[in-house]
């Protein structure tokens, strides 16, 4: 058996061995999403959604360039299909060069190889980037699409100007949605313990509970230059995935009892692999130093 | 809605019967708005997936359309002083309300500060959009989809989203 399978294995061992009650236990009502943190390589079964999250990348400089010659490197062996992107795409002038410069030259084989990228807009966005092809928004600033495979739903939300009608449509595409997987991306992070940015406490009032009655699971944000895994707020799994290119090194606040993994010394990304009820994660640096990992099982309708 | 109470409470009026001052500000909205529409019907359709020159060619060619067709615009056209006066009302409830320090936080979060502004031009390329919080946006008047509300420094700026331009802007409204 090959050493990721292994440790996959190992992994969902432990996670039976911890009690959780996703596994061999009746299926929980309205039950948050659990995690386990353990040293856990990517399954990468065929038939899986596999996809990656890259947010507040588009410098166009060095380190930009280096992180994505890390995911071409990963996507070699672990071709994710997707790429969901949190926002902050293009920093400063938005003109065709610019385009090419910070977006289309350093992911160029992802996109040769089909990859397609799915963009939410940062404060750092202009607002047409929305019918920018290779963002694949359709020309809309808020949507939601299925997964290719797997019954998944991404709800991609448009954080910088949130108003009244976005937040009736989410409700109404979160209540429609049969999806077993939903899962929630955008830009600002309702939790987060960034020195510089940090929790957005308004925009979590407005969201959360819509989360937390429609069973999202898991909730991708950016904003903070760092990567972060919140420790699980209502049954709902939060990461900030703001290392693309921007870093803000040591901004992760040690006090603010939100963290369960921090990552704020270089540039990193996410790779994810779902498959039925778990969803397995590495976060990666510039170095290729996993820096994250773990597993997550989803939370679970009303029967 | 609290918008709307506002104006009705401070010209004396009973709630939904909005004053002269709002009914001018909504009819100069509607008349941009038809202009906006008339000028970029008149441009090649963006598809939904277009191409960076595709964007830049029309959001530049819409923003100088505009800005030809309103030339003899000047600041407080629409933001008028007593418009100014209930919007710097409505922010101040809301400030009270919904907890001033987390609002304006957000608010002011990668704000570049004062700045100058010029009607009819381009939004600066380099300054990032001002976050709006939920109940911000909920205590303005709504706008078409064509235009935005955002911060500059303590100033609100009505922004035409297509054409990336500064269409007008307040005095400070933010205590």
């Amino acid at each position: 058996m090959p050493r990721r399978f292994l440790a996959f294995a190992f992994a969902l061992a432990a996670l039976a061995a911890c009690g959780c009650p996703m596994l061999g236990g009746p299926a929980p009502t309205k039950g948050p999403a659990a995690v386990v943190e353990a040293a856990v390589a990517l399954p990468n079964e065929n038939g899986s959604l596999k996809f990656a999250v890259l947010g507040d990348f588009g410098t166009g400089f060095r380190p930009e360039y280096e992180l994505a010659s890390r995911m071409i490197e990963v996507h070699k062996t672990f071709p994710f299909e997707l790429v969901l992107l949190v926002g902050d795409n293009l920093y400063g002038t938005e003109r065709p060069q610019d385009f090419k410069n910070k977006f289309e030259t350093p992911y160029k084989p992802l996109l040769d190889a089909g990859v397609k990228f799915y963009g939410a807009l940062g404060n750092h966005d202009a607002r047409e980037q929305r019918f920018y092809e290779s963002f694949n928004m359709g020309g809309k600033l808020y949507y939601s699409f299925h997964a290719p495979h797997e019954p998944i739903r991404f709800f991609v939300l448009d954080s910088t100007y949130p108003v009244p009608d976005q937040i009736e449509w989410l409700k109404k595409e979160l209540e429609g949605s049969k999806e077993d997987w939903k899962i929630a991306y955008f830009h600002h992070p309702p939790y987060s313990s960034g020195g510089r940015h940090g929790s957005d406490v308004k925009l979590r009032q407005t969201l959360e509970p819509l989360f937390v009655k429609y069973n999202v699971s898991v909730v991708f944000t950016g904003h903070d230059h760092f990567y972060e895994r919140i420790k699980p707020q209502q049954g709902i799994v939060y990461f900030v995935v703001g290392s693309g290119g921007m870093l803000a090194p040591g901004d992760i606040q040690p006090n603010t009892g939100l963290t369960d993994k921090g990552f704020d010394t270089d540039r990193a990304f996410l790779v994810a692999e779902i498959k039925n009820d778990n969803m397995v994660f590495n976060a990666i640096s510039r170095t290729g130093q996993v820096v994250d990992s773990g597993i997550i099982l989803r939370r679970k309708q009303n029967p | 809605m609290l918008f709307l109470c506002l104006l009705a409470v401070a010209t004396g009026g009973a709630p939904n019967a909005p004053s002269p001052a709002f009914q001018q500000f909504e009819a100069r909205l509607k008349d941009y708005v038809a202009l906006h529409q008339k000028l970029e019907a008149a441009l090649p359709k963006l598809p939904d997936k277009a191409t960076p020159q595709e964007i830049d060619r029309n959001q530049r060619l819409l923003g100088k359309r505009i800005a030809a067709s309103r030339s003899d615009s000047r600041p407080g056209e629409f933001f008028t002083p007593p418009i100014q006066d209930l919007i710097r009302a409505s922010l101040q409830d809301v400030l009270h309300d919904m907890g001033a320090k987390n609002l304006t936080a957000s608010i002011m979060d990668e704000n570049p500060g004062p700045l100058k502004l010029v009607i009819n031009t381009r939004y600066p390329d380099n300054v990032p959009l001002s976050t709006m919080p939920p109940p911000v946006l909920a205590a303005l008047p709504p706008l078409e989809e064509d235009l935005e509300y955002r911060f500059i420094g303590r100033r609100l700026v009505l922004l035409d989203v297509h054409a990336h331009l500064i269409v007008d802007y307040t005095d400070e409204v933010l205590p």
